[in-house]
């Protein structure tokens, strides 16, 4: 797997980890109640992580990051051939030679999400 | 195939297959075990990876044993596109700093994409602990012999 792209599904996951336990979510009270977490400490630590990897996004990567960033999600899965981040097929070149290896670091021409292409 | 939990009550059964259960985890370490539970998903090397560091990144932010030997490692990740459970059982225990700070032997690993149509995750991880509070849970998963006895007891227990 592209080492950018791994950073921006890590990247991704621990934001919406980040959002869940400040909203007053189910999955907030699951994690307080079952688990015993400390919301402040968890919210913290993973600030913490979340800096220390967007930092280590080449500048481009990261601009288009975090322009992303700011109307939901960076990276949309590829699934069956289709963006599930706007719905719309990507190119059979883009993803077909690449799908379940994501060695190369690949757009949405659509979306300008980044993509994860499905095996 | 996604179990159909929209014309029926949501089921833990329905989500186990029978080659996602382990009685004879051979873990030494809490890494080691994390890496054995999501290989009971048999998914590709790359999304092992991801699904690894985000358990563990989970586990960094407070345990997930929660005591009396069970413990439930959860996350969510893109890299999956539907929910996918395990259960894996170590004889011996392993020191997965659980509230109670006792071994843990019994792991029901959870992992869901970040936006699932039928949101299973939570509900699952709910009956889960609710699994895991009744008094002889522990013993009866100790006392397993055999896959199918685990999904009997699932059924049994009504969760």
């Amino acid at each position: 797997m592209h080492p950018d792209l791994e950073l921006l599904l890590e990247l991704q996951d621990l934001k919406m980890q980040r959002r869940e336990l400040l909203e007053e979510s189910e999955e907030r009270r699951l994690e307080e109640e079952i688990f015993r977490v400390s919301v402040a400490d968890a919210v913290a630590e993973l600030d913490r992580k979340i800096a220390d990897m967007e930092a280590r996004l080449p500048p481009a990567v990261r601009g288009r990051y975090e322009r992303l960033g700011r109307r939901g999600r960076v990276v949309a899965p590829v699934i069956g051939g289709v963006c599930y981040g706007c719905f719309v097929r990507v190119p059979t070149a883009v993803w077909a030679a690449d799908a379940g290896r994501n060695e190369a670091l690949h757009v949405c021409e659509n979306c300008g999400r980044f993509l994860y292409l499905t095996p | 195939m996604e179990p159909d939990t929209k014309t029926t009550a949501l089921r833990l059964r329905d989500f186990f297959r029978e080659d996602a259960i382990s009685l004879d985890l051979q873990a030494d370490t809490k890494d080691e075990v994390l890496r054995e539970l999501i290989g009971l998903l048999r998914v590709d090397d790359a999304t092992a990876g991801i699904l690894f560091k985000m358990l563990k990144r989970r586990e960094n932010l407070g345990s997930t044993g929660i005591g009396r030997g069970i413990a439930v490692p959860h996350c969510r990740s893109v890299v999956v596109d539907q929910l996918r459970v395990a259960y894996g059982r170590h004889r011996a225990g392993i020191d997965f700093k659980a509230v109670d700070d006792r071994p843990v032997h019994h792991f029901f690993l959870i992992v869901a994409p970040p936006i699932e149509i039928s949101n299973q995750y939570l509900p699952v991880l709910g009956k889960v602990a609710q699994l895991a509070r009744e008094p002889d849970v522990p013993d009866r998963l100790m006392a397993l012999q055999t896959p199918e006895e685990f999904l009997a007891l699932l059924d049994e227990k009504n969760v």
